[in-house]
């Protein structure tokens, strides 16, 4: 569900339990970039970025999730905007098998979702966690009008 | 708020994407609208088989009209660039932060020409 919690001080963005799906990562991506738009002062290219990094984490989760289970699992996101930093950090988290890179099939049509993830944002990790993999990514400085207050 | 769950078929949030393929003499052109992500993707897929192509000396791929392009619509672009050469000559065409930003950040623009506008891409590939 989506927690429409927000504050002065900043802005959040949460959805749990989503069934890891390639439709519900269209759906989170748009709620995603709705929120961003309407939250945060985000110029065009920014926002682009921040979305398309975004939809290649949720991607990541419905790939993971269906790669061992008999029935997809659920994946988390949320998105913390920071106005005083400015800071936007995005996790998606899943509770699938992390499986390392090399064992991945090495075709040339897939694994561009991490550069792409690692090239769109200032910091981007995945991490395997007890629960299933982690992905973060994290943009520094991206409010626009963060230094305004006109 | 309703208590929908969010899950089940039919989601009517789904995105749209439209693919136009049209010929050009020996030019078969590509044109591509709306998104490009996983559940869409395949659409691109199958406009860029061999059979799709069909005779066609080379392909242009208009993304003009593409308003998000993930990952995995740029894997159909660089695997139909692999599929069709070296007979047929596919180039694309993008100028935008959603389409030609994120392909020269991962470094397509490197492996399939890229073109600012479709007569560029016609003028180049019969040339």
């Amino acid at each position: 569900m989506t927690e429409p919690d927000q504050s002065s001080s900043g802005a959040r963005f949460s959805k749990t339990d989503v069934v890891a799906i390639p439709e519900h990562a269209a759906s989170v991506r748009q709620e995603f970039s709705t929120w961003l738009t309407g939250h945060i002062a985000v110029d065009r290219v920014k926002a682009s970025d921040i979305v398309l990094a975004v939809n290649e984490a949720l991607a990541n989760a419905v790939e993971a999730a269906y790669a061992d289970a008999p029935a997809p699992g659920v994946m988390h996101v949320r998105a913390d905007f920071d106005r005083g930093s400015g800071r936007l950090t995005v996790t998606v988290t899943d509770e699938g098998t992390w499986r390392p890179a090399t064992a991945q099939r090495s075709n040339s049509a897939r694994g561009r979702g991490i550069p792409l993830m690692q090239a769109l944002t200032d910091h981007a990790s995945i991490e395997p966690t007890d629960a299933g993999t982690e992905v973060r990514l994290q943009w520094d400085v991206i409010d626009a009008v963060a230094a305004g207050g006109g | 708020m309703t208590g929908q769950p969010v899950q089940g078929s039919g989601n009517p949030a789904a995105a749209s994407c439209a693919v136009e393929q049209s010929q050009i003499g020996a030019v078969s052109v590509v044109a591509v609208s709306g998104t490009v992500d996983m559940l869409t993707a395949p659409q691109l897929e199958s406009a860029l088989s061999p059979a799709a192509v069909g005779t066609a000396q080379a392909v242009v791929v208009d993304l003009s009209g593409v308003d998000f392009l993930a990952s995995a619509g740029m894997g159909v672009l660089v695997a139909a660039h692999a599929d069709l050469a070296p007979a047929v000559r596919l180039v694309i065409v993008a100028d935008s932060p959603t389409t030609s930003r994120p392909l020269k950040l991962v470094g397509i623009a490197d492996l399939i020409e890229l073109f600012a506008t479709r007569d560029e891409a016609l003028a180049a590939v019969t040339a």
